[in-house]
């Protein structure tokens, strides 16, 4: 005889099992287009998001559902628990579908096919129960620190631990019943089956069998209603997150014009212009997991703000706000009080860099931001006075016009960008290089050295308008707009092709929020690896220094330039080069970006984010940490004073090294 | 309930907050000149902050009113963009330097044509000629009760009532409206006006009223300017730093404190 | 005969300081214009401060007592003073730019069809046309503007602390007691009560340890005032003053705001810790003996005016001379 089994071994009325299953299934749909019904309202009807299918975008997804590398990323043990968790659901989902169809379409698991059958359900199961394990022990007895706890992270792993234990017992009654030679196969249950008689076996078996039933009919039920909904939520949020963008902001600044002029007409409902579906969609995909707790810096330097906290406030005013019969989530966070804080966050992306749903939280932080500098009243005093003077002086420091030449040396000669003088680069100094004293720095090493390598560029001096940058992070959209304006006007007048930049934020800013492809731009480190690759630029001097570099958000994690950086340190010989903890797209941020700079000391927690990083620094023992960003300079600088490690930890812009090493010996 | 009718005097003057380095001062055509663009005074603004405060909790139409020559709607019409209603702007190449008497004279006509009243505000002193004196000569030639300095302002019941400063620390006060009050920042910075919201009123129509000499019947025995002999760049307040250097700050300090100790 | 009334003021019927330096303000007019000096004196059982002022160089004293003036009604003594101007008939009335110089000053102005020159530094004859010209900073001292006024009397208030208070020098002077119809019919602002608040005399200070927007917390004001009490303990007179912003963050009261809107100093020693150094406040403290600065901007405006420089920051600056000084006791 084949290897067989029977699908509804002792069963009768089979068809109320298939029309509860139909019950259970059409809930979850219906349950799920609320949450669709709920989000088309929060959009208003308008749909900002990439229609366009993107292979790349599917793949993301599809690698991250399969392989769930972000969650094996810095936690091995959560990566393996959701490994097992969802390999074990997803092949004993799989499963019963394949017994439906074996029962009722074709008969096909029967044999060889039936036994393979037979092991992975028998492995499917173990690794169920196992993951669900790890998740408990993680939560309950390691007490994982980012993990924060409702009553659905025991219910849901207890409900696994007791569907998949029926299943077993369902098992084993059933083979001590009838225990065939093949059934050895299915391991788990055949092992079981010495604790039953036949006679147990048979008077039990159909009870166990509803409930085994019932209970995962009733698991399926929950999907939508607690955390589990990201079964379906995390991979469309993936797959969103990961579309290119489409001249978003564009589509953005016209919805915020109709928005505009809607309120005057009374609008019904609160707006939040900036939401697009797969912001949407991310907030609901959030699984509270807390990795973006763990490196967020504002949250490590002790400040009253927390990514996570901050997501679900908004997720809960979402529901609040939008939702017809109120939140579908049984258990989870009601009170959208976190999502005021709103200007604690840096907008340095470590958050997405390991949310596994891919949750751009900043972008959402910024949003808030156009809402609260539009409405007005509960801007900080400090930001307030600080934009304003960016609009007045074109920098955010108590600096005029005037001062953004402070930093040329005497006797220097630096050519001005006039009609007449059209270099092929144009250096575009930016607002803090150009008056902060220490931040000059970069710009007297930068002349320097591209005037030593005889490329041929020019600056803009007391015409440099501000990029705009700080006005788009803290939400000041009116102002960018006109930074942007000012800005495009000048290079284009002055036919400008080539642009190099200071700062990482005036590079990404650039790069990312201006028409594309009207001028080329840089960051200086991309010119400067451009010099010494072709030899346009010759070390002179060997630096016996130790040194670590710190990435700036704005260059590494989200304009991805981490190497350059890297070689050009390299490149000068005698340097020794020494990685800090977090390096890389895992950087830890100095606090200086998205406008954090000029918030006051209100929102200061038990220390201040550049402490932490200048601690790291001091950790690798450098004699100097380098960095490629004026704010960073600012921050580094700052925050290694406070801590008194002037002494022993300089730091140094690349440019200004470099300037050391390219300099002749001056004897 | 009856909608208050508040006016808030605003001046347009060149920006006192600015860096030194963006001012210079023209001795020779008597003017200071301000490389940014001109703001609305600041305690106008505080006073307007507390005007938009009071709409907040009760009916009220502010109307926003300024007095000079080559006044701009561009610096202006932040007012309306802040939340008032409506601007009012009496301009004449004549009214540059009007002295302060003129100015609140030309004010005080301006209010009459506009209308009934319930409550004048405006700021304690301009930041650039920092007379401190419209607003209380206004009080006076309208025959208003005035209650100066303000730092909190509530009204009910056809009164405002006023915590205003005094040297022994706050006095409240109560007065009948109409009424005029001068404002002090201690009630609070204006609240912050998007550039959005002001650029998008150059898209949509504001309620201005532009009003010329000829529109008030002004006498001009009370049109005098000030009588300006000399504007002169400040008497130099630099002295020469000496630096306290050291290797540590607890260097410093003592180095520090052995110099205060000389001092005292 | 050209008389140069000035408007005295009292706290508690003692002479205020401010007063002194007016005397003097107008001792130095007179030598120029001849004439007689004299002071008005408003408010309620006076006594004491007549004894006060009857030392300094003053020809007359103008004395108006009555139970309605003892508390500064600004509606009352507007009306008061407008009696009395319009009576005397001054050239030159000079009052202080004090709260009450402030308030009265330009209200008077109106009454009197005169113009006001508020907050002047200086005041001068010109000989060709007898009228008094007035020195008054402007853009919160980014410029100086020199003055003249029309109408009469003259009008001018006067910034503290630019002239050098008078001194008592014995010679005879006449009291004359005013008599007015006063009746508070004329207030029109009723005052309902007074929020007391311990005030600090900050002009009074000989030492003023001043903390601005760089003081990272409001707790670190106690470093200020540990440091003020400890020199205080030395008999030497300290406060603690501030920038503007820290009266805006609601940190301290108005009254320890120093400059061009606060209180006009000049003490022996001036500390600003963590000042930047913006117009409006260096006006109101350059005059000081000497001034020391505190702050981690070594390109800050306060060095430029400071006789002293500290480039650190101040928690550590501060720690370490309050040890020292604690270890002074
Ligand atoms: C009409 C008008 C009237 C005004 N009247 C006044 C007035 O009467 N008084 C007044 O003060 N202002 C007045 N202002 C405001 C004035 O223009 C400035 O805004 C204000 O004085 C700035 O105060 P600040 O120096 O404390 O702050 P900031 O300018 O912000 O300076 C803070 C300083 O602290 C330093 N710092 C930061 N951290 C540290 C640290 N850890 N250790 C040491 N130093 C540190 C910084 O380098 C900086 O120099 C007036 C403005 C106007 C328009
Ligand atoms: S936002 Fe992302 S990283 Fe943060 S808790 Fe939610 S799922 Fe986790
Ligand atoms: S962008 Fe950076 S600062 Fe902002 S929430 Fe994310 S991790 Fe925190």
């Amino acid at each position: 005889m084949l290897p067989f089994r029977d699908t509804f071994f002792m069963i009768q009325n089979k068809w109320i099992f298939y029309l509860i299953s139909g019950l259970v299934v059409a809930f979850v749909v219906l349950v799920f287009f609320y949450y669709v019904a709920t989000w088309k309202k929060a959009l208003s009807g308008k749909t900002n998001t990439n229609k366009r299918p993107n292979i790349r975008s599917l793949f993301i997804a599809i690698k991250n559902v399969f392989l769930g590398i972000r969650i094996f990323k810095d936690d091995i043990l959560a990566g393996i628990m959701h490994f097992l968790i969802f390999w074990g659901f997803f092949a004993l989902l799989i499963g019963t579908i394949l017994l439906s169809i074996h029962e009722h379409i074709v008969k096909f698991l029967m044999g060889n096919i039936y036994i393979v059958f037979s092991v992975i359900m028998e492995i499917a199961g173990l690794f169920l129960i196992s993951g669900t394990v790890i998740a408990i022990f993680r939560r309950y007895i390691l007490k994982v620190k980012r993990l924060q706890s409702y009553t659905e992270d025991l219910l849901i792993p207890l409900f696994l631990i007791l569907i998949v234990s029926s299943g077993f017992l369902l098992e084993a009654l059933r083979i001590a019943q009838n225990p065939q030679r093949w059934e050895k196969w299915s391991f788990v249950g055949w092992y079981l089956k010495e604790l039953f008689g036949p006679g147990v076996s048979e008077g039990a078996y159909p009870y166990i069998w509803w409930f085994h039933a019932i209970l995962s009919l009733s698991f399926l039920l929950f999907i939508p209603l607690t955390k589990l909904a990201h079964t379906i939520l995390a991979p469309t949020s993936i797959y969103l997150q990961n579309l290119p963008k489409e001249d978003g902001d564009k589509a953005q600044m016209e919805e915020e014009d109709s928005a505009s002029e809607g309120s005057d007409k009374e609008a019904q409902l609160p707006q939040r212009p900036f939401l697009t579906l797969s912001h949407l969609i991310f907030l609901d995909a959030c699984m509270r997991c807390g990795r973006c707790v763990e490196v967020c810096p504002s949250t490590l330097a002790g400040e009253d703000y927390a990514p996570r906290d901050f997501v679900q406030g908004l997720r809960a005013w979402v529901w609040q706000s939008f939702s017809s019969h109120g939140d579908p989530r049984l258990f989870t966070e009601r009170s959208p009080d976190k999502m005021q804080r709103i200007w604690n966050c840096t907008t340095c992306r470590a958050c997405l860099e390991v949310c596994p749903v891919y949750g751009p939280t900043f972008e959402l932080v910024m949003g808030e931001r156009t809402l609260a500098i539009e409405e007005g009243t509960s801007v900080p005093d400090l930001l307030n006075q600080t934009l304003e003077r960016l609009y007045k002086y074109e920098n955010p420091w108590m600096s005029s016009k005037k001062e953004k030449l402070g930093w040329i040396e005497e006797g220097s000669s630096i050519g001005f960008i006039t009609k007449s003088f059209k270099p092929e680069f144009c250096y575009f100094v930016g607002c803090t290089t150009s008056v902060d004293p220490r931040a000059r720095g970069i710009a007297k090493a930068f002349s320097n050295i591209l005037r030593s390598s005889g490329l041929e560029f020019g600056i803009f001096g007391e015409k440099e308008p501000c990029c705009g940058d700080m006005a788009k992070r803290v939400g000041e959209l009116g102002l960018f707009e006109e930074k942007k304006m000012s800005c495009s006007d000048l290079f284009q007048s002055y036919g400008v092709k080539n642009v190099v930049t200071s700062s990482p934020h005036c590079y990404f800013n650039f790069k990312n929020e201006y028409p594309q492809g009207m001028f080329n731009v840089f960051h200086y480190t991309q010119l400067i690896h451009k010099l010494i690759k072709e030899r346009n630029l010759t070390i002179k001097k060997r630096l016996d220094f130790t040194v670590t570099y710190h990435d700036p958000c704005y260059l590494g994690r989200h304009s991805r330039i981490f190497n350059e950086p890297r070689e050009i340190i390299r490149s000068i010989p005698g340097i020794k080069l020494i990685e800090m903890t977090h390096n890389r797209e895992n950087s830890l941020c100095c606090g200086g970006g998205g406008g954090r700079m000029w918030q006051g000391n209100e929102l200061n927690g038990t220390e201040r984010m550049s402490e932490r990083r200048a601690k790291e620094a001091k950790e690798t023992g450098a004699d100097v940490v380098l960095t490629a960003c004026p704010l960073c300079l600012i921050m580094m600088e700052d925050a290694i004073k406070t801590l008194g490690y002037e002494k022993n930890l300089k730091v140094m812009d690349i440019n200004e090294l470099l300037k050391m090493a390219i300099d002749e010996e001056k004897r | 309930m009856k909608e208050l009718k508040i006016i808030v005097c605003a001046k347009q003057i060149p920006d006192p907050e600015a860096p030194f380095s963006a001012v210079t001062v023209d001795s020779k055509k008597k003017e200071v000149k301000v490389d940014a663009p001109e703001v609305i005074s600041p305690y106008d603004e505080n006073a307007l902050e507390a005007a938009l405060r009071i709409k907040e909790s009760s009916k009220a139409f502010i109307t926003v009113l300024s007095v000079g020559s080559s006044l701009s709607d561009t610096v202006l019409r932040k007012a309306i963009a802040a939340g008032a209603d409506q601007l009012v702007m009496v301009e004449d190449d004549s009214f540059g330097r009007l002295d302060s008497y003129s100015t609140a004279y030309v004010l005080s006509k301006a209010i009459s044509m506009l209308g009934e009243y319930d409550l004048i505000l405006t700021g304690r002193q301009a930041g650039d000629w920092d007379w401190g004196q419209v607003g209380l000569i206004l009080g006076e030639i309208l025959g208003l009760p005035t209650i100066n300095m303000a730092a909190g302002i509530t009204v009910r019941d056809g009164h405002v009532e006023v915590s205003r400063l005094v040297p022994a620390g706050l006095e409240l006060v109560e007065a009948k409206m109409p009424a005029l009050v001068t404002v002090s920042n201690e009630v609070g910075e204006l609240r912050y006006v998007s550039r959005s919201k002001i650029l998008g009123m150059l898209k949509k129509r504001i309620p201005i009223k532009k009003v010329s000499k000829g529109d008030l019947n002004l006498e001009p025995e009370f049109l005098n300017t000030m009588e300006l002999l000399e504007l002169l760049p400040p008497s130099d307040m630099r002295r020469d730093c000496v630096i306290v250097e050291g290797a540590t700050g607890k260097e410093k300090a003592e180095r520090l404190f052995e110099i205060i100790k000389q001092i005292l | 005969m050209d008389e140069i009334l000035i408007l005295a003021e009292t706290k508690e019927t003692q002479i205020e300081k401010s007063t002194h330096e007016l005397i003097q303000a107008g001792r130095e007019l007179k030598s120029a214009l001849g004439g007689i000096l004299s002071c008005l004196l408003l408010g309620e059982g006076m006594d004491g401060a007549v004894k006060d002022l009857e030392q300094y160089p003053l020809d007359r004293i103008y004395l108006l007592e009555n139970p309605l003036l003892k508390d500064f009604s600004p509606d009352l003594w507007v009306s008061s003073l407008e009696q009395a101007v319009r009576n005397l008939k001054p050239k030159v009335f000079i009052m202080a730019h004090s709260p009450t110089g402030r308030e009265v000053g330009p209200r008077l102005s109106a009454r009197l069809k005169s113009t006001l020159t508020t907050d002047c530094i200086g005041l001068r004859l010109d000989p060709e046309d007898r009228r008094i010209v007035r020195v008054k900073p402007i853009y919160g001292g980014n410029a100086v503007a020199v003055l003249k006024g029309k109408g009469n009397p003259e009008l001018i208030t006067l910034r503290k602390n630019v002239y050098s208070p008078a001194a008592p020098e014995g010679t005879k002077t006449e009291i004359i007691k005013l008599q007015l119809a006063l009746s508070d019919q004329v207030v029109k602002v009723k005052a309902l009560r007074t929020i007391f608040r311990e005030q600090v005399e900050l002009d009074k200070a000989e030492v003023i340890i001043s903390g601005g927007r760089g003081i990272g917390a409001k707790e670190d004001f106690q470093l200020l005032e540990r440091l003020a009490e400890l020199i205080n303990q030395r008999g030497i007179k300290a406060l603690v003053g501030c920038s503007r912003p820290v009266v805006d963050k609601g940190w301290l009261s108005s009254d320890h705001q120093v400059g061009l809107t606060g209180t006009m100093v000049a003490p022996g020693l001036y500390v600003a810790v963590g000042i930047s150094g913006a117009i409006q406040h260096l006006v109101g403290m350059v005059r000081s003996k000497k001034i020391v600065a505190i702050n981690t901007d070594p390109n800050c405006n306060m060095f430029k005016v400071a006789d002293y420089g500290v480039i650190e920051d101040y928690k550590e600056i501060l720690h370490h001379l309050i040890s020292k000084l604690e270890g002074l006791s």
